[in-house]
């Protein structure tokens, strides 16, 4: 009991991660229709700048909201620049744009970052580790059920529910979520009525980069580091979240992540023998392809009827 | 612009290019092994296998609009078949490539099922969840007996004795020495072998009534239902093929560097988007684009390689690079694609046709006989 109750905490503290990467993705995609590949690797650049921020001596709560600055420039200015010329062309061109996106974030964190000092040797760097937003000392535990749960995990589930509750009232209560619904319901309608379409989709695509930087730093703090490859796997969990609530829902993406989060984590836990930590990414590549399978809506995404 | 000429393709002034072209590839050819040195032999290996992974992701990406970001997976396939019948089971390197074959046939196959009803984005998720899987399955502890887990398997390539024959042709050796310590053009013979076949294989595909079926299925699949493509069975074969091909360079290199590891590069997912972006770089839906890009990478990343080092750097650009802690070679690139995207989505064929177009003019053979016009990966002007 004890040991189901940690891994089911670890599941949803490592799942609200991948809850964050997805949210993204589907904010994206509810607006432009279109799958950001890049989406981890922007959320890894800002992670590397957070860890910089942490480097001069800037506390964690506040290099967060340096990261979470930088990934709204960064998502609006990739928007405006590459994505909106880019998609008039064909939505192939844009998975082109993004997958070279992506290789060149991950090469620019390499050039900028790669020769310093980084916090998981921790020789030479001013930081022992990635600062975690929550404290993560071996010995902040709370006990449930004769369960120690880290308080980290806790502290990073709250968090998650937090924010979605935030972007629920964002997308619910305010003119610029109202906005972003219409376009994602009908971008030509919206834009008749009057809507700014392009001021959305950039926001969009800003407010999409800004939530991953904020998943980005807190996994690179539940690892205890940052690293070129740190988000590699969690961009697939993210997607296979993504998958199985529905693209075009958050809430879907939120549950999506964390139901992920605890299955990979139970199966790695109980299935040793078989899916063990090495085949644990295994359960997403299962998750998408059953999902795309019997329901390619996802649990809450709506249907699409193709016309031909 | 009038263009200055007119060629008719199949016409006297078409062959002879023809011809120049061929013999200058062949001089090119047989010029690399016998006059070049060791490094630049190496370095031409390289180019050859990816050569060979990017036309097979050509085939399936560039010609039937299928999004795989899973070629890595098939290359490992290949890898690890050659691995493991050659260092557990004392087969000849040459005996696997088949068998490897016949597996990422089945392999691909199998993929393409799935792929029967999901489309465009969801397909290059599924591909890139199995491009990452594969590294991890190798290391799964079910498998270890099998694949070596994390350290993976050695003594997978040629074990060089004296009774190896050295097969000369009218006295000359264009093998280089087998028993000597120089096999690389030995090895360099057998990825340019490995790379015409796939070219072939290609040409044979995409210039027949398959490959045209291929190009329908890519601008509008329904239309070419319609018209009597019979979708499960093309997709099915031409992803089987695929990865069959794809597996070929997969060998090859367990044979190269007598070695194989899971976190070998173009076994993991970084292999993938290798091939993809040197594929689309160089041209998607063209024969000769893979060949380009793949030749412009390893170019471009094996000049680049000591950039780390900002007194590596030529003069002129040491300002632009000095900062760099990594060589910039895949960055580079990924501008490149991203800027090519924007001024050419056919990438460098497709632009120098175009070029060429203003000034030549080239009638083609009446419709049918198999020329193929210049085409994106997908319609760009909808």
């Amino acid at each position: 009991m004890e040991l189901f109750l940690q891994r089911l905490f670890d599941g949803l503290s490592q799942g609200s991660v991948y809850a964050l990467i997805a949210l993204g993705l589907v904010i994206i995609y509810r607006g432009t229709g279109h799958l950001n590949f890049a989406q981890g690797e922007m959320a890894l650049f800002c992670t590397y700048v957070v860890y910089q921020c942490g480097e001069w001596g800037i506390s964690i709560g506040f290099a967060l909201i340096i990261g979470m600055a930088t990934g709204f420039v960064l998502g609006s200015i990739t928007e405006v620049t590459l994505i909106r010329p880019i998609a008039k062309k064909s939505p192939f061109a844009v998975f082109i744009v993004t997958l070279g996106l992506f290789q060149f974030l991950n090469w620019i964190d390499g050039a900028i970052w790669k020769d310093q000092p980084l916090p998981n040797s921790g020789v030479g760097s001013k930081q022992q580790s990635f600062p975690s937003l929550f404290p993560n000392k071996d010995t902040d535990f709370v006990n449930v059920f004769g369960a120690a749960i880290k308080k980290q995990s806790i502290g990073v589930f709250l968090l998650v529910l937090v924010l979605t509750g935030l972007l629920f009232l964002l997308f619910n209560y305010t003119k610029l979520g109202l906005a972003m619904r219409a376009v994602a319901s009908n971008a030509e309608s919206a834009k008749l009525v009057g809507i700014r379409t392009n001021m959305v989709l950039m926001m969009s695509w800003g407010i999409a980069a800004a939530i991953g930087a904020l998943g980005g730093v807190v996994f690179a703090g539940i690892n205890h580091n940052v690293n070129l490859g740190l988000m590699f796997t969690v961009f697939i969990y993210a997607s296979a979240a993504a998958t199985l609530g529905g693209f075009d829902s958050p809430g879907g993406a939120v549950l999506g992540g964390l139901i992920i989060g605890v299955v990979e984590n139970l199966a790695a836990g109980y299935a040793d023998q078989w899916v063990g930590q090495e085949l644990k990414v295994g359960v997403a590549l299962v998750v998408i392809l059953a999902v795309l399978l019997v329901k390619p809506s996802g649990l809450f995404g709506t249907e699409k009827v193709e016309r031909v | 612009m009038k263009p200055f000429a007119t060629i008719r393709s199949g016409g006297a002034a078409s062959w002879a290019i023809r011809i120049v072209v061929g013999v200058l590839v062949v001089y090119l050819m047989f010029w690399i092994p016998t006059s070049a040195s060791n490094g630049v032999i190496d370095s031409c290996i390289t180019a050859l296998t990816l050569m060979a992974a990017a036309m097979s992701l050509n085939l399936l990406l560039g010609y039937t609009g299928q999004i795989s970001i899973g070629h890595s997976a098939f290359y490992g396939i290949g890898a690890y078949t050659t691995g493991i019948l050659v260092s557990r089971y004392g087969w000849s390197p040459f005996q696997t490539f088949t068998f490897a074959f016949v597996l990422a046939f089945v392999v691909g196959a199998l993929v393409s099922l799935p792929a029967l009803r999901i489309k465009g984005v969801y397909l290059a998720l599924v591909t890139l969840a199995l491009g990452l899987v594969f590294p991890q399955l190798v290391k799964a502890k079910k498998l270890v007996w099998l694949t070596g887990g994390a350290r993976g398997l050695d003594k997978t390539g040629f074990r060089f004795t004296k009774a190896n024959p050295t097969y000369e042709i009218f006295g000359w050796n264009p093998w280089g020495s087998l028993r000597g310590e120089n096999i690389k053009p030995f090895l360099y013979w057998i990825a340019m072998i490995i790379v015409i076949i796939v070219y072939l294989a290609c040409r044979g595909v995409v210039k027949s009534r398959v490959g045209r079926s291929l190009v329908a299925i890519r601008d509008n699949d329904t239309a070419a239902a319609v018209m009597g493509v019979n979708l499960a069975v093309t997709k099915g074969i031409v992803f089987g093929l695929s990865a069959a091909l794809c597996s070929l360079p997969g060998c090859m290199s367990a044979i190269r560097t007598g070695n194989v590891t899971p976190d070998s590069t173009n076994i993991t997912i970084q292999g993938s988007i290798t091939f993809l972006i040197v594929m689309v770089v160089g041209g998607a839906g063209s024969l000769w684009g893979p060949i380009v890009g793949s030749a412009l990478f390893v170019f471009i990343t094996e000049r680049t390689g000591d950039w780390s080092d900002p007194k590596q750097i030529p003069g002129i650009l040491r300002p632009f690079f000095d900062w760099s802690h990594t060589p910039p070679g895949s960055g580079i690139f990924a501008v490149m694609l991203i800027a090519l995207m924007f001024v050419a989505p056919f990438g460098i064929v497709g632009m120098w046709r175009r070029i060429v177009v203003r000034f030549v003019r080239v009638i083609p053979k009446p419709a049918g006989t198999g020329t193929l016009a210049p085409m994106a990966a997908a319609p760009v002007e909808a």
